[in-house]
């Protein structure tokens, strides 16, 4: 009986344990009654949680702003990234949105201006036309909900297309980098006679081929309107058009521009691949800048240069582009008024404006505003890749548009392509798919 | 033993929490996920009844039958592979030697090692350029031989079925050595006075007295390869373009890549039945046998 008691005791300590530590994760913030006296309460909320360098520098930035106002009461919360969308919907679905918090460019700050709980930040771009001008083409274009009024000033790009390639060998076989696909095809046929792999690819993971590689191929042929006008059901992925952008896939395929058994390696076998120097060129996102940092030793990474992917001849998109979307930014919640304003305005400003972008872009990760960085101490391999990144127009990643299933629907065929599938097939379950996902 | 402890009632008692946890974490799941499969749903927001629709769906979808042909390979493989050299083993691995501890040690190895590992290391062996496969098929001169074993699709499937045979053959080692080990001596010594050696032996003493036992070690095979799932994510995803695709890996991309969650759960009905009826067609066979 004894036993039991005390097993009921520990039970309900247990309980009231778990309630009250629920219950402390939700708080509720009073920061808007500033206005008349001095000080300004405010809240900001975000995911740099990490350890690594674009974590510690964004929070750098806070903890400056911090410094330098004091008479702001800033309450900053870092969120793990795991969990960080959902305990945004949770505030929002409560409409209790922190001052200043992240958002992700695309649906998830379409839904919180859907919601009606966000406020242009524009004020900031009035005030410093300069900064607002700097950045790259089409980085408001997802955070720009009205004609006029920007919502977010995006502080990262997740850059998925550059050309990386192996200097030493090209001089080596004595070609050319090319900048037109029959100069890319030339290439493909020098290095396989001389036993190089061209293009080294893991696609095991098979959103590899049609993140890198699909996104600007297709777009140099297609043009990015016809795109955007396909995933809203304006055109057809069986289009001509989307035949033949598959179809110079399958030409480099058929030409044996990837290694033997590319399906049934992951991408960090292919990085290794290549920078070991036995592919002559490596189609990546800005991801294996990091992973090549990390692994490779400085002796390997000298000849890697990085260009863009070569122009296609007759093709209706832009050459020089890559493949790309914005990252997030920092937004303004609706509620936040008076001094708060101004407060939390001055507290974007800090992070995305010139400086912040700076201090990110030093921490080696991408971003969308232009600048100067060959005095920063980044690594040489990054800075070349951000200068290409600065020239290059962005075009859409396939799959941050299409559903999800479309998406699945694309990487499979692609993967089916280089098996010997034929360009119309997977076209067509490309088209049944988008078009199943749009009517619902 | 007080009587009480052998009565109907304290056995049910006994039972009871182990019970308790198995219907509310094995039954009810279950019942809700075929209850799920007649909805067309994404997981979140609004279910809609869609009747029988989703098993149409899977019927028409030949990726479905794919991953169906796929898995009656592997449920194959395991009975022709693991079973008689589970058994071969266990045969030759009876006795309690230090060398024989040594050897059945090595072979429940890759049982105790996460399944991740495995396929991660079944993966670097079938590395299509610096894989250990076709090295040793380099040195060999068997250059013709050589191919990328997990994305060529005319043979990934029997390439990704051999870790999944080599890793699975542990238990049912140790599962036949101790129906051997439960064969009473008098048995043994009778069949070794009749003369009965070798095959004969086996075939008319040994196997007899542990047939029970094989019956069980195909019914595990057949639901163990019905579910395989593990190392074919960590191998090849059921890619390249669905040419491993197992039915756990479709409903498992269906539910939780492409959000089909009302398809995924139909399609984890349809692996039960699948199941039960195999195991229903297994029972037949071998109780006319037996």
């Amino acid at each position: 009986m004894k036993k039991r008691l005390t097993l009921v005791i520990t039970l309900i300590a247990l309980i009231s344990l778990l309630t009250a530590a629920c219950s402390s994760g939700n708080q509720t913030n009073e920061s808007h009654e500033g206005g008349s006296n001095e000080k300004v309460k405010l809240t900001i909320w975000h995911n740099f949680a990490g350890d690594d360098l674009r974590a510690k520098a964004v929070r750098g930035l806070i903890d400056e702003y911090k410094k330098a106002n004091p008479n702001v009461e800033l309450d900053a919360q870092a969120i793990p990234v795991d969990g960080y969308r959902q305990r945004l919907s949770t505030v929002a679905a409560g409409n209790e949105m922190p001052d200043v918090f992240f958002v992700y460019a695309g649906s998830q700050s379409q839904e919180f201006y859907d919601a009606g709980l966000l406020q242009p930040i524009t004020p900031l771009a009035e005030e410093y036309p300069e900064w607002k001008g700097n950045f790259m083409d089409g980085a408001f274009d997802r955070f720009e909900f009205e004609e006029g009024q920007i919502y977010s000033a995006p502080i990262g790009l997740s850059a998925t297309s550059f050309l990386y390639y192996n200097k030493d060998l090209f001089e080596k076989h004595g070609v050319k980098v090319p900048t037109t696909w029959t100069e890319l095809m030339a290439a493909v046929k020098t290095f396989n006679d001389n036993g190089i792999t061209p293009i080294a690819l893991g696609n095991k993971a098979p959103w590899v081929a049609q993140s890198t590689i699909l996104g600007s191929l297709a777009d140099r042929v297609t043009g990015t309107d016809w795109f955007l006008k396909a995933v809203k059901g304006e055109a057809s992925f069986t289009d001509p058009v989307f035949v033949d952008a598959l179809g110079k896939f399958k030409e480099l395929v058929d030409n044996k521009a990837f290694q033997e058994g590319a399906n049934s390696i992951d991408n960090t076998q292919a990085e290794q691949y290549f920078i070991q120097g036995n592919a002559a060129m490596m189609v990546s996102g800005a991801w294996t800048l990091t992973n090549l940092a990390a692994s490779a030793t400085p002796e390997q990474v000298a000849p890697i240069e990085v260009t863009t992917m070569p122009a296609i001849e007759g093709g209706a998109g832009e050459a020089g582009t890559i493949s790309g979307g914005a990252g997030g930014g920092f937004a303004l919640s609706k509620k936040t008024e008076g001094a708060a304003k101004d407060a939390a305005l001055d507290l974007i400003y800090s992070i995305s404006g010139p400086d912040g972008q700076k201090a990110i872009a030093e921490s080696n990760s991408m971003v969308m505003y232009k600048m100067d960085l060959a005095s920063s101490n980044v690594s040489p391999l990054y800075l070349k890749a951000f200068n290409v990144a600065m020239e290059a127009g962005i075009t859409p990643v396939y799959d941050a548009y299409l559903s999800a299933e479309a998406g699945e629907s694309i990487n499979n065929g692609l993967q089916e392509i280089m098996m010997g599938g034929k360009p119309e097939d997977v076209a067509k379950k490309l088209q049944d798919a988008q078009a199943r996902s749009t009517q619902k | 033993m007080p009587t009480y402890l052998r009565s109907r009632s304290f056995v049910a008692l006994a039972l009871l929490p182990a019970m308790l946890i198995f219907i509310v974490f094995a039954i009810v799941p279950i019942i809700w996920s075929a209850y799920y499969g007649f909805f067309d749903w994404s997981g979140l927001g609004s279910l809609k009844f869609i009747g029988l629709d989703n098993y149409e769906m899977m019927l028409q979808d030949p990726i479905f039958w794919r991953a169906l042909k796929n898995n009656l390979i592997l449920v194959a493989s395991a009975i022709i592979g693991q079973v008689p050299i589970a058994l071969l083993l266990a045969l030759l691995l009876l006795k309690n030697s230090m060398f024989n501890r040594v050897i059945r040690s090595a072979v429940f190895m890759p049982m105790v090692l996460s399944t991740v590992v495995v396929g991660l290391i079944w993966g670097y062996i079938y590395q299509p350029q610096i894989g250990l496969l076709n090295t040793v098929l380099e040195m060999l001169g068997l250059d013709s031989w050589i191919r990328a074993w997990l994305s060529d699709p005319k043979v990934n499937m029997y390439a990704v079925s051999i870790p999944i045979n080599w890793a699975n053959i542990g238990p049912y080692l140790v599962i036949f050595i101790a129906a051997l080990q439960n064969i009473s001596s008098e048995v043994n010594d009778a069949a070794k006075i009749d003369g009965a050696v070798g095959f004969r032996k086996l075939f008319y003493v040994t196997l007899p007295n542990i047939w029970d036992t094989v019956i069980v070690t195909i019914i595990l095979c057949i639901s163990g390869s019905l579910k395989a799932f593990d190392h074919v994510i960590v191998m090849t995803g059921g890619g390249p373009a669905q040419s491993t695709e197992l039915l756990a890996t479709y409903m498992y991309n269906n539910s939780f890549t492409v959000y089909r969650y009302g398809y995924g759960s139909a399609v984890s009905t349809m692996i039960i039945l699948i199941s039960a009826l195999l195991i229903g067609l297994n029972y037949i066979i071998t109780k006319r046998r037996g």
